[in-house]
C-alpha cells in the first residue's frame, strides 16, 4: 500500500487542566501495521491523549499528524475525510441504545459510504464475524447484549468502513480471561490479515505480553518507556517494575514475545 | 508526503477473457468499499460462466467490503466460489481476499429483521398498556397499604428524606406556581370581563373567577406544574439510581426501597400539594382583582368584599380535596416509572417523558371523576 509508513505521529504533546499538567512533552510515533499499546497509570492521561488523537480533545500545545492530517490545524472537511478512515472503540461499546446492532454497524456505512442494497446485510454479517459475533447478534438491541459482545459490536461499528487505523480504548476490561484472550486473538488478527494499524489503551498485562508488537508508557507527563515488551520490562523504573511484577509474581518469569 | 487521498486512484474494473484453459476473470484497479457500487456495475456488466479462475495481477488495492460484494455475486452467478482458483494477487491481498471466502457462507445467510406487522405491532402495544396499568393499580396498593403501615407507626417513617423531598417538591415550587396561576387569573379574569361588559354584569367576573379558579383551574394547573416538575423528577431520580444499581445496593442492605425511596416522596408530594394549590387559589384571585381594577371598574375593596359574600367556601374545600388525591396518583405513578426503568440510556427518557404524559391524563381523568361525584352529592 503505497502510504507513508507512520500512522500517527505525536510531537512534543502538552496538556493541562487549569494548574494540573497532565502531559508534559509527549512524542512517540506508530508505524502501519503494528498493534501498539499505550500503558501508565490510573491518571496519566492515557484515555487524555487518545481523545487528542482522534480529535475530540485539544492539547493545550504540540502537534499530533493522523493519517498524514494535521488534527488541530487541519479545515474541517480535511479532518471529516480522515475521520472515515480510523475506527475508534470506547470502553464501554458507547452503541446507540435506540437501534439494533445491525443498525449500528449500518449507520457508518450508509452515512459514509454508499453500499448496493443488497450486499448491506451481508457486509454487516462480515462485520460482524470479523468482531467475532455470529449473524444472530444483528437484530438485538444493545441492551440485550452482555458486556463483551457490546465490545465485539462496537468493534464491528468502528471496523465498518475499513478503516486504516482501528483505536481501542481498553478492549478487555471488564471481560473474563476466556473471553479477554479470544479478543486479543481477533485484534491481532485484524493486524496480520487485513493490515490494520491498532492503537489501544489497556491495562491487562496478558494483552500486552502476548499479541502487542510495542508498548509505550506514560507517566508523570512523559514517555517512560517506548519498545517491545520484554526491553520495557528491564527498564529500571519503580512504577515499570511493580506495574509487571504482579506478573512475574503468578507465573514465574514473563515470557519474551 | 502526500495525503492518500490525494492521490489518483484506478477505478476498478473486471474484464472476463476466454482461454484455452477456462475462463479468467481479470480485475484491475482499487477494489476499495468507496467504489462499491462501480463494482457492482462492472460485475453485472459480464455475463460469469460456471467455471472461471480469478486473476488479480492488475489489481492495486482490495478490501474485505468489496471482496465480499466480488464473491457473493460470483456465488449468486452458480461459481463454486470454496473451489475458485485465485492467482495474480500480492500476499496481503490475497489474505484479505481468503479471509471474506472463509466466512462467505456465514455471512451471507440472512438473519431475521426486526420486523412486525401493523396487526401485531397493535396487539403489543395494547398488552403493555394493559400490562401498565395493571402494574400501576398494583403498585398503588402496596403504596397506600406501607402508607398505612407507616401511619400506625409513624416511626417508620424518614423525616430527614421527606423534609428534603419537600422542600425539593413544594418550598421551590413556590415561584412557578405564584407566577402561573397569577397569569392564569389575569386571563380568565379579562375574558370572562370582555363578556360580562356588553351586559353590564362587570361585577359577576367576581362569582366567575372565585368559582372556576379555586374549584376547577387552580388545582389543575398546579397539579400540571407539578407532573411536569417532580413527577418527572421522581422517575429520572429513582430510574438512574435504578440503572446505577443503588436500588439494588439498597436492598441488599436490607431496606426497603418503598421505605427508603417511594413513600418519602408520595408523603412529601401529597402534603406538598394542598399547600400550593391554596397558594394557586390567592395568586389567581389575585391576578383577578389586579386586572379587574383598570378594566372593569371594580376597585380591590369591592373586589373582595364581593367576594367574601357570594364565594361559598366549600369551592375552596372541594379543591384542596382534590389537591393530595391528583398529588397521590402523580406520585405512585413517577415513582413505579423510575422503579421499573429498562436497564439503558434511552429508557430512562422514554420514562421520564411517559410520566408527565401519564399523570396529566390521571389527572384530568379524576378531576373528571370528581365533577360527577360532586354533581351527585350536590356540593
Amino acid at each position: 500500500m503505497p502510504a507513508p509508513a507512520k500512522v500517527i505521529e505525536i510531537d512534543s504533546i502538552v496538556t493541562r487542566f487549569g494548574e494540573q499538567v497532565v502531559h508534559d512533552g509527549v512524542s512517540f510515533d506508530v508505524e502501519r501495521g503494528t498493534l501498539v499499546a499505550l500503558i501508565g497509570g490510573s491518571g496519566s492521561g492515557k484515555s487524555v491523549l487518545l481523545r487528542e488523537v482522534i480529535g475530540l480533545q485539544r492539547p493545550t500545545s504540540g502537534r499530533i499528524r493522523l493519517l498524514g492530517t494535521d488534527v488541530w490545524n487541519a479545515s474541517a472537511d480535511e479532518m471529516n475525510a480522515t475521520r472515515r478512515r480510523f475506527g475508534m472503540m470506547f470502553q464501554d461499546g458507547a452503541l446507540f441504545s435506540s437501534l439494533t446492532v445491525a443498525e449500528n454497524i449500518a449507520v457508518p456505512l450508509t452515512e459514509h459510504a454508499q453500499v448496493p442494497e443488497d450486499i448491506l446485510d451481508a457486509l454487516v454479517s462480515l462485520r460482524l464475524s470479523q468482531a467475532g459475533l455470529g449473524p444472530d447478534a444483528a437484530p438485538k438491541m444493545p441492551s440485550e447484549l452482555s458486556g463483551g459482545m457490546r465490545k465485539r459490536a462496537a468493534i464491528a461499528r468502528a471496523l465498518a468502513l475499513e478503516p486504516e487505523v482501528l483505536f481501542l480504548d481498553e478492549p478487555t476490561s471488564g471481560l473474563d480471561p476466556t473471553t479477554a484472550r479470544g479478543f486479543d486473538a481477533m485484534v491481532r488478527s485484524l493486524v496480520d490479515d487485513l493490515g490494520i494499524t491498532v492503537f489501544l489503551v489497556t491495562h491487562d498485562l496478558d494483552t500486552l505480553l502476548t499479541v502487542v508488537d510495542r508498548i509505550v508508557v506514560l507517566a508523570r507527563g512523559k514517555v517512560l518507556a517506548d519498545g517491545k515488551a520484554r526491553d520495557v520490562i528491564q527498564v529500571d523504573d519503580p512504577w515499570i517494575q511493580s506495574y509487571f511484577s504482579v506478573r512475574t509474581m503468578v507465573s514465574g518469569s514473563p515470557e519474551p514475545t | 508526503m502526500p495525503a492518500d487521498s490525494a492521490q489518483t486512484v484506478t477505478p476498478p474494473a473486471a474484464r472476463l477473457d476466454r482461454e484455452p484453459a477456462g475462463a479468467v476473470l481479470r480485475l484491475s484497479g482499487a477494489w476499495r468499499l468507496a467504489g462499491l457500487v462501480d463494482i457492482e456495475r462492472e460485475l453485472t456488466a459480464l455475463k460469469l460462466p460456471a467455471e472461471l479462475a480469478i486473476d488479480g495481477a492488475a489489481v492495486t488495492d482490495i478490501d474485505t467490503a468489496s471482496a465480499l460484494l466480488l464473491l457473493t455475486h460470483l456465488k449468486n452467478a452458480g461459481v463454486d466460489v470454496q473451489q475458485l482458483p485465485l492467482a495474480g494477487f500480492a500476499a496481503n491481498e490475497a489474505r484479505i481476499v481468503e479471509q471474506v471466502r472463509k466466512r462467505l457462507d456465514e455471512v451471507t445467510k440472512p438473519w431475521p429483521h426486526r420486523r412486525e406487522g401493523l396487526l401485531a405491532h397493535i396487539g403489543r402495544e395494547t398488552m403493555a398498556v394493559i400490562q401498565l396499568l395493571a402494574g400501576h393499580l398494583n403498585y398503588l396498593g402496596e403504596t397506600l397499604a406501607q402508607m398505612f403501615r407507616s401511619l400506625v407507626a409513624p416511626g417508620t417513617i424518614r423525616i430527614r428524606e421527606l423534609t428534603a423531598q419537600f422542600e425539593q417538591v413544594c418550598l421551590n415550587a413556590i415561584p412557578v406556581v405564584a407566577l402561573v396561576t397569577l397569569l392564569i387569573g389575569v386571563v380568565v379574569a379579562y375574558l370572562l370581563g370582555l363578556q360580562a361588559e356588553k351586559y353590564g354584569a362587570n361585577i359577576f367576573v367576581v362569582d366567575g373567577v372565585g368559582i372556576g379558579a379555586t374549584r376547577e383551574f387552580a388545582p389543575i394547573i398546579v397539579a400540571v406544574i407539578v407532573a411536569g416538575r417532580s413527577g418527572a423528577a421522581f422517575t429520572a431520580q429513582l430510574g438512574s439510581m435504578r440503572l446505577n444499581e443503588e436500588t439494588d445496593a439498597i436492598r441488599t442492605l436490607g431496606l426497603s426501597t418503598m421505605d427508603v425511596l417511594v413513600l418519602p416522596r408520595v408523603f412529601a408530594l401529597m402534603a406538598a400539594m394542598p399547600l400550593l394549590v391554596f397558594v394557586g387559589d390567592v395568586m389567581s384571585l389575585l391576578g383577578a382583582m389586579l386586572i379587574a381594577d383598570p378594566m372593569l371598574d371594580i376597585t380591590p375593596t369591592t373586589f373582595l368584599g364581593r367576594l367574601q359574600e357570594n364565594l361559598a367556601l366549600k369551592h375552596v374545600y372541594v379543591g384542596l380535596l382534590k389537591a393530595p388525591v391528583f398529588a397521590l396518583f402523580i406520585a405512585v405513578i413517577g415513582c413505579r416509572m423510575g422503579m421499573t426503568v429498562q436497564r439503558d440510556t434511552r429508557a430512562l427518557g422514554v420514562a421520564t417523558t411517559s410520566t408527565v404524559v401519564q399523570s396529566i391524563v390521571a389527572v384530568i381523568l379524576l378531576d373528571a371523576g370528581f365533577a360527577v361525584l360532586f354533581q351527585e352529592l350536590d356540593i
